[in-house]
């Protein structure tokens, strides 16, 4: 290299090393302390070079319960806002007057705090002086236990979810939409493609690589999620809406046992890493082998 | 005041800073606490007074509540000496005192006439203590006082419904039974006439809104007899937990069953929708610390000003003795209040490089003059703990008390305050860790997921767990001391 490149590379590294420390840093001392123990009696100590933490999880039925709620949260919530998502794109790719005021209403959701979407819904969802059972009562319903029992407050969480993020995979697919190129739907009309087919055949394959980003993308935020259920539910009742991370705050930060904390977060990492992994590959392989 | 009596101490030098008209000029107190209003709010009213008399300058971390301790165990452990002032909640003196991170400052309390420390209510003294030491000042009286609303238990009418309906008087509840009774008796009518439906009763069951304290206020006196060190928590001669006998059993029973004749949604209720439903109107009783009372009887949003009762919780005419392992059937009920969480208190750290500035200004917070006025206004979530406190009503009444409902609360807290049988919460190293264990097993009781009886002995494996972790042996020695036993 000549010394013209290395004196870049040289003002760039002390930025570089720091960047590198500061995200790789806390990330090694996580996994470190997932292989710990941490005691705060007589002051901190930590050792290190343990597999307790990781036997205890195995055999941790409150682990596996929040596994098995992150998991259908996020595939219930993130499925549902693919749809409608995609129905919304759809919706407001048209080229009608007003469309722009449509487009900024479906996503002001988006734009609010998961604090703040939880206090919202935590109001609606009261189940003695909430809007929600007042409407119902006034329709002669009998009011619905809205987050009191675990499949409605599940339920629940994930239709707050939905109504949150479902603006943020409708943004993603309109910006695919409008790039399709209109050559080919019109060439497909020409040849007497329905909108059905034309659709089907020619507008959703080109929009699978927009359309993976947004499913992983969403995937990921919604496996993390904790604000709105910590709002909303606190993870109950008993523990039917305890996610993972909810699970690792709880027990890292409330019961302040660090170690198992970390492991806790250490296995949604590595869940999610796996999981991510197989569904792209799969999503490719089936792009590659398949005519949609 | 606090002045002076430090000047006395001869162990920890007094400096001629305390001559001088501004002895604290130039320093800075950094003082640690809970995010606003509540807690951070009679720092806030305090400092300027203080910084003005003093020359000093108080610099106010605040935090919310979930995330205060570790905020404060991770200075403390890490030795990194931020804070000068720690304000938490007395319950975590196991850890702060126990582990030396906060300073011994008896001989500065006992001299500090100013101070007063013998005048606040004995069983508020020994949230401050560890072993014979002192390590801290009270701050805050916290205990779980039963509420009521007395245009439902003293209409006439609806006392003579009852009687026919349960076969005895209706009246302010005197056992768990009887408070069952009266909220099943006023849950799903109109019976305030305002056109909605009321309910039973109201109270905190989320996990991490407070649950724990809650059952065990229930708890207290069916497996508290009078005398029996340790009912609550463990044996004191082994750490074995007490959690799971059969007294316990019954108290989670009875608490699952309140949820039948409770308002809609209760058991994600944490004690912040206790206030503000029972000051909706919502519910016939219920139970919570004084915040309750002040909401209901001072806020413009109340609906059940001037209607308000306020009284010592219920007891248990059938007690389980923990020490026997039998069960006591009493004439009369017993009582055991419970000092839930225990009161905010004051702390110095041993790091501090200002420690008679940060003693200055914690003894002025927690002096006569000054918590008056801080228990007394509202959203400062401090409540009385001095004889002043219930015995002058001029600042409750400007304050907006109703009348009618103030001279009710005061009586209760000071008499559960000052009960024989008055129950102190855990002071222990992990105490976090030994609720939060609890509070999850209790939330899936009363979920359904698992029996009360299963739920309490997963909870006992879980605290011999934590006390494995932690060490049985260091464990015992401060569980000991927590009791005053060695």
């Amino acid at each position: 290299m000549s010394t013209s490149r290395w004196v870049p590379a040289a003002f760039l590294m002390p930025a570089v090393v720091l960047l590198l420390l500061l995200a790789i840093f806390p990330f090694v001392f996580t996994i470190m302390l997932a292989f710990g123990r941490v005691s705060l009696v007589g002051g901190l100590s930590i050792d290190f070079g343990t597999l307790r933490n990781w036997s205890v999880l195995l055999a941790d039925e409150r682990f596996w319960n929040a596994a098995r709620v992150t998991v259908t949260f996020v595939v219930v919530a993130v499925a549902i806002q693919y749809v409608l998502g995609m129905c919304l794109a759809l919706l407001v790719n048209r080229r009608v007057p007003g469309i722009t005021a449509f487009r900024v209403l479906f996503i002001l959701p988006m734009t609010l705090t998961p604090v703040a979407v939880g206090y919202m819904w935590r109001m609606l969802f009261n189940e003695s002086i909430g809007p929600l059972n007042d409407l119902l009562s006034r329709v002669g319903l009998s009011g619905l236990p809205w987050l009191s029992q675990g499949r409605y407050a599940l339920a629940s969480l994930i239709a707050v979810d939905v109504w949150h993020w479902t603006p943020f995979i409708m943004i993603l697919l309109l910006a695919g939409l409008q790039a399709v190129p209109q050559e080919v739907v019109e060439a497909a009309t020409v040849d007497g493609a329905t909108a059905w087919q034309r659709f089907r055949f020619v507008v959703f394959p080109l929009l699978v690589p927009t359309s993976l980003a947004a499913i992983v993308l969403r995937s990921l935020e919604a496996a993390k999620i904790v604000d709105e259920v910590y709002i909303l539910t606190g993870g109950g009742p008993g523990t039917s809406t305890e996610s993972l991370t909810l699970y690792a705050y709880n027990v890292g930060l409330q019961g302040f046992n660090l170690a198992y904390g970390a492991t806790i977060a250490i296995s949604l990492f590595l869940g999610v890493l796996i999981l991510t992994m197989v569904f792209l590959l799969s999503a490719w392989s089936l792009t590659a082998s398949r005519t949609w | 005041m606090a002045l002076a009596a430090v000047v006395l101490v001869a162990s920890l030098a007094p400096s001629a800073a305390y001559a001088q008209d501004r002895p604290f000029e130039g320093v800075t107190l950094t003082v640690i606490t809970q995010s606003p209003p509540y807690i951070a709010r009679p720092v806030q009213m305090l400092a300027p007074e203080w910084e003005e008399r003093t020359g000093g300058t108080i610099d106010l971390v605040t935090v919310p509540f979930g995330d205060l301790y570790t905020q404060i165990m991770s200075d403390f452990a890490l030795g990194a000496g931020r804070y000068d002032v720690v304000i938490f909640a007395s319950a975590w003196m196991g850890d702060f005192a126990g582990n030396r991170y906060i300073l011994d400052i008896t001989d500065w309390v006992l001299v500090d006439e100013d101070l007063a420390f013998d005048e606040i209510v004995p069983t508020y003294q020994d949230t401050v203590r560890w072993g014979d030491r002192i390590y801290g000042i009270p701050l805050d009286g916290d205990v779980h006082t039963l509420y009521y609303r007395r245009d439902a238990l003293e209409n006439p009418e609806y006392q003579e419904r009852f009687e026919e309906t349960f076969g005895y008087p209706l009246g302010v509840p005197q056992t768990w039974e009887e408070y069952r009774d009266v909220a099943e008796f006023f849950h799903g009518w109109d019976w305030d006439e305002d056109g909605r439906t009321e309910y039973g009763a109201i109270e905190a069951m989320q996990r991490g809104g407070q649950a724990f304290w809650f059952f065990l206020s229930r708890a207290a006196p069916i497996v508290c007899p009078e005398g029996v060190e340790g009912c609550l928590w463990f044996d004191p001669e082994d750490m074995t937990p007490r959690i799971d006998n059969p007294g316990f059993v019954r108290a989670l029973e009875q608490w699952i069953e309140i949820l039948d004749v409770g308002v809609p949604g209760m058991i994600n209720f944490d004690s912040g929708d206790v206030r503000s439903q029972f000051a909706a109107g919502q519910a016939s009783l219920g139970f919570d610390w004084g915040d309750t009372g002040i909401i209901g009887s001072t806020s413009d949003e109340s609906t059940i000003r001037g209607q308000l009762g306020t009284a010592i919780l219920p007891g248990s005419l059938e007690v389980y003795d923990p020490e026997t392992g039998e069960w006591q059937t009493l004439d009369e009920p017993n009582f055991a209040p419970f000092l839930a969480f225990g009161g905010w208190v004051g702390g110095i750290s041993v790091t501090s490089q200002h420690a008679e500035a940060a003693y200055d200004f914690l003894a002025e917070l927690g002096s006569p003059e000054f918590s008056y006025i801080a228990v007394t206004t509202d959203a400062t979530g401090f409540n009385p703990y001095r004889p002043r406190h219930f015995e002058d009503f001029s600042r409750w009444l400007e304050m907006g008390f109703e009348e009618s409902d103030l001279e009710l609360y005061l009586e209760a807290i000071e008499a559960s305050l000052s009960h024989p049988n008055a129950q102190l919460d855990l002071k222990l190293p992990g105490q976090p860790r030994y609720m939060d264990a609890a509070e999850v097993e209790l939330a899936r009781a009363l979920a359904g997921e698992v029996s009360a009886e299963r739920a309490l002995e997963n909870i006992a494996a879980q605290w011999n767990q934590i006390t494995d972790d932690i060490g049985r042996e260091q464990q015992l020695a401060f569980y000991r001391e927590f009791l005053g036993l060695d």
